[in-house]
């Protein structure tokens, strides 16, 4: 499903983000990308999304070479792919209902197939008795719900999210992570980015560890370090 | 997958009215600078049918009478091609003048009806080769009294006052409305880019999910195009009043006989709309384009 060749990434000429990474990862997996910060984990993850182009090496998402994308093919690779931040990026003038369905508008979704996913997916989350709460009006956890929501409601078979209990109380990751446990027995491809030692040794998935932009350990059902 | 309108259309509206402010203000701005475009248009015209006849440098124009015997135009019209002082002249004859008349009176059909080329009088039109108006005035009056002659009319001073002030107006109104067109394409520019930024989230999440470069940029585009035309609308509306008032009062029958002329016609009007609708859309484009390649990362 996805696949990295001797990727390296070098910001401004001089700071080497990724150095010569060859990771496969299998449709249907969970991998969790740890190390400390710096070490990398958001620039592969940013790769995998072509918001960054490698200096050298090739990534394939689907069988196919992203770094060969012309541009107007990036927003198409990019359907296939959900994407969780930290900080929820929620619309604070849009409510739980419409930042999801936001995310299938601007792909210019018709409004039947709108009107038909964003109830289901909102279920899904448990957030279904909020959909017209607005996102100040929700905990952060289900902030941080509305917006797995959101890149989940297109059904992208990847999913990648970038640390996405870090700004949450370990009870509220908990549920976030049983959530994309869920999410990921679909068969979705899940990639995520996480400081969170205790998720990562309570789930025992896939562990990638990065130091200075270099792959140091890629362990199966692996423990945080 | 296609732009939804009812996207696009929510977005834009949005838009507008995040800024509604600084929208007015481009939508005056543009509406003002279009008028000063449209009006220097209306003037040049109105202008040039008034002093139609009197172009080319014709300085007096010999009206004959229509029953006049074909000796008398004869005698005329040697006086003329013998005198050392006539430059060129021109003959116009009762189907010419007839032509002349519908075209300065097509907007009134009922009186088109009631003339015929027989009771319009032919006349020479005539090019002195000293301009001088007192030289001009010596040469007319050789002409006032003859047989056959109706009347003798001059182009005097007040005519090429009037030509010399109508080009410093439309001067002023040209070069007006050009700055004000810059000041209103770098309003909608300003007005998009500050939707752009007050929006960066919603980009942010938009270029995430996939949407593509044109689903994100329509909308402003859109914006400015919205703030154009409305921009348009209220200078043809201007236009209009122009036109039905200070042109159409300045050539009233009580007013000057030599500002009876100046009019425009519809067909004037309407390409003179359409031209100012053409330059709105024009201006929303270079502030739009410029606004979305320079300032949208997309």
């Amino acid at each position: 499903m996805i696949k990295l060749n001797n990727v390296t990434k070098v910001y401004k000429g001089t700071v080497v983000a990724v150095r010569d990474v060859t990771v496969d990862i299998a449709k249907g997996e969970f991998v969790f990308l740890v190390g400390p910060s710096g070490s990398g984990k958001s620039t592969f993850i940013r790769l995998l999304n072509r918001e960054e182009l490698p200096e050298h090496g090739t990534i394939y998402v689907a069988g196919r070479d992203i770094g060969t994308l012309g541009a107007w093919r990036v927003p198409f690779l990019r359907r296939n792919i959900g994407f969780i931040f930290q900080d929820f990026k929620l619309l604070p003038k849009k409510t739980v209902a419409e930042n999801v369905a936001f995310a299938l508008e601007v792909i210019g979704k018709p409004r039947h197939v709108v009107r038909k996913q964003v109830p289901a997916i909102l279920e899904l989350v448990g957030l279904a008795a909020k959909m017209d709460n607005f996102p100040h009006e929700l905990s952060g956890g289900e902030q941080q719900r509305v917006s797995v929501a959101r890149a989940f409601v297109n059904r992208p078979p990847i999913l990648l999210a970038d640390e996405p209990t870090g700004n949450l109380d370990p009870q509220t990751s908990v549920g976030i992570m049983k959530l994309l446990d869920r999410i990921n027995r679909t068969g979705t491809t899940v990639v995520m980015a996480t400081h969170d030692r205790s998720i990562v040794d309570t789930m025992r998935r896939r562990v990638i560890e990065l130091d200075q932009g270099v792959v140091v350990r890629d362990q199966a059902r692996g423990v945080y370090e | 997958m296609a732009l939804s309108p009812r996207y696009v259309l929510r977005e834009t509206g949005q838009n507008l009215w995040r800024n509604v402010l600084s929208s007015a203000a481009a939508i005056i701005t543009i509406g003002v600078s279009l008028w000063l475009f449209g009006g220097f248009f209306l003037f040049n015209y109105a202008v040039d049918n008034a002093t139609a006849r009197w172009e080319g440098g014709i300085e007096f124009v010999v009206w004959m009478q229509p029953e006049a015997t074909a000796e008398q135009d004869a005698n005329i019209r040697n006086s003329i091609e013998g005198s050392p002082a006539i430059k060129e002249w021109v003959y116009v004859d009762q189907n010419q003048a007839y032509e002349e008349f519908r075209e300065i009176f097509s907007d009134t059909p009922e009186l088109i009806e009631v003339v015929s080329p027989d009771v319009l009088p032919p006349s020479y039109r005539v090019v002195p080769e000293n301009p001088d108006a007192d030289v001009v005035s010596e040469l007319s009056d050789q002409f006032v009294g003859r047989p056959g002659v109706e009347e003798v009319v001059s182009a005097d001073q007040t005519i090429r006052d009037i030509q010399r002030l109508a080009d410093k107006v439309t001067r002023v109104f040209l070069v007006g409305s050009v700055i004000l067109l810059t000041a209103a394409t770098l309003l909608i520019l300003t007005n998009i880019v500050s939707a752009i930024r007050s929006r960066g989230a919603e980009i942010e999440i938009m270029k995430v999910v996939g949407a593509t470069n044109w689903f994100i940029r329509v909308p402003f585009m859109l914006e400015g195009l919205v703030q154009a035309v409305m921009g348009a609308m209220g200078a043809w509306v201007g236009l209009r009043i122009l036109d039905d008032t200070v042109i159409k009062g300045l050539s009233e029958p009580d007013s000057l006989q030599l500002m009876q002329g100046f009019r425009v016609d519809q067909g004037e009007f309407y390409s003179t709309s359409l031209l100012v609708l053409v330059i709105a859309i024009v201006v929303s484009g270079i502030g739009s384009a410029v606004a979305v390649t320079r300032y949208l990362d997309v």
